[in-house]
């Protein structure tokens, strides 16, 4: 690395306010394959750690090992399991979904849905029971009662949406083995960071670097501005 | 005319029998002072008979209530509303705890109800103060004046002037005065036998496992409540 540390911060933040289409295209594809992932496991997820949090069933402290051990895998073996199956000899290959978006979705939600679920039943678990049973006295509704419970822990739960976005966000392994890194079509900010760190372009690596450093500034203060509000309650 | 109906009503957790063989009629225009020692299972009949709790044995029936709306978790649900002896109040103003009532209450109920309520629980003043920083005494008048927004037919209130200063005590009496006056069916648990439970016309008593209905409402307290004393 010949260049100095302030002339590739200049070019990279260069590369970002110049709109430069190869930059832009990696940060769409992330912030696009990680939303669609998270939006899309985000209201099952948080069902299901209502469930764990507030009912008794069968073989749920097994359900809830199992969440707890799918949040541990690392994401190289979700990716290599997700490889397994959209590959053409996989039970999933007619989907011809391997090195697509698509494919990339799918293994971030695997990687994405034991965070959720975990961290929402942490959440669902805290909360006071009287919020649920006076909600449903009230004579609200089933999804009007879990709706008036997830307003009152709008903070956990909205700490597990980011805590499970930053951890897809930032994955290499399996948007690099499910996705292929394909240029403008699967490669994101992770894929990217790797490739050209490997290439010695710098630059390019500091400016996807700085987006993602921006987005956990901006989602850490969010959260931050929600925690001032919520006071300890007496009661 | 609304009710809640109990058959062979029993409730037990693991080896300990709290009652059984109960059969109950809570209907409108009743109003009960329900007895019982501590742990005997006066909140936990009360979760029974609102359908937030399922019963060991026996079954509950709610009668003369309209068609239950879809996706309701149980159709006793907001047919006998219960109130907890601490209630819960949701994060906000007193004034979003009575607003978020009116959203669940009839559809006939009038936008101006929320200012009947606050005047209702002499909360007026409080109107936008954050419910979190209400006293207990506030607190209990709030609950109860967001259960009349609902317009219920069959009220529950467990224990609600345990540990309440002299005011707040009168004012939650005048409250429920004017749910029994309203015809509200009126099921009231508390230690201290005084003027809510004077409201009472008719008393269940918990004890050695079975619920006695239909007690004579006149009784000597010193024979045969003396925990209420102790309390």
């Amino acid at each position: 690395m010949n260049e100095g540390w302030f002339a590739l911060i200049q070019q990279a933040l260069g590369l970002l306010f110049s709109l430069d289409k190869d930059v832009w295209s990696i940060i769409w594809v992330s912030f696009g394959v990680s939303l669609a992932a998270l939006l899309i496991t985000l209201l099952p997820s948080v069902l299901l750690g209502f469930v764990l949090a507030f009912t008794q069933f069968r073989g749920r402290n097994f359900v809830l090992n199992l969440v707890q051990t799918l949040q541990s895998i690392p994401t190289v073996v979700i990716g290599l399991l997700v490889y397994l199956l959209l590959s053409r000899m996989g039970p999933l290959g007619d989907l011809r979904w391997l090195f697509t978006q698509k494919g990339m979705i799918l293994g971030q939600m695997l990687i994405c849905a034991p965070v959720l679920i975990a961290m929402s039943q942490a959440a669902f678990t805290s909360a006071d029971r009287r919020a649920w049973e006076t909600a449903l006295t009230l004579g609200a509704s089933l999804p009007r009662a879990i709706m008036m419970v997830c307003r009152e822990l709008r903070g956990p739960l909205l700490l597990a949406v980011i805590a499970a976005f930053s951890r897809i966000v930032t994955e290499v392994g399996c948007s690099m083995m499910v996705g292929g890194n394909i240029e403008y079509v699967t490669r994101n900010i992770p894929t990217a960071i790797a490739l050209e760190t490997s290439k010695g372009d710098f630059a390019q690596a500091i400016a996807l670097g700085l987006v993602l450093l921006f987005l956990a500034i901006i989602m850490n203060f969010a959260l931050g501005s929600l925690r001032g509000k919520n006071q300890v309650r007496s009661h | 005319m609304a009710s809640i109906i109990a058959r062979d009503l029993g409730m037990q957790f693991q080896q300990r029998q709290l009652f059984s063989g109960a059969n109950l009629h809570f209907a409108e225009g009743d109003c009960i002072y329900l007895m019982g020692d501590n742990g005997s299972g006066k909140t936990t009949l009360m979760k029974i008979l609102a359908g937030l709790q399922t019963p060991s044995s026996g079954s509950v029936s709610a009668e003369g209530f309209a068609t239950k709306k879809l996706w309701q978790k149980n159709t006793l649900n907001g047919c006998a509303v219960y109130l907890h002896q601490h209630p819960y109040l949701y994060d906000g103003t007193v004034k979003d705890n009575l607003k978020l009532a009116l959203e669940l209450a009839p559809a006939d109920s009038a936008g101006s109800a929320i200012a009947e309520a606050l005047e209702l629980a002499k909360l007026g003043h409080l109107a936008k103060s954050q419910a979190s920083h209400l006293s207990g005494g506030e607190r209990q008048r709030l609950a109860i004046a967001r259960a009349w927004l609902l317009k219920p037919r069959l009220l529950m209130l467990d224990e609600p002037v345990s540990n309440m200063d002299k005011e707040s005590r009168e004012l939650v009496l005048a409250m429920t005065a004017r749910l029994k006056a309203d015809g509200t069916g009126l099921l009231i648990a508390s230690h201290q036998h005084g003027q809510l439970t004077a409201l009472c016309t008719s008393r269940w008593l918990i004890q050695d496992g079975r619920i006695a209905t239909n007690l004579d409402i006149r009784f000597t307290p010193s024979q045969e409540t003396h925990y209420v004393l102790a309390n």
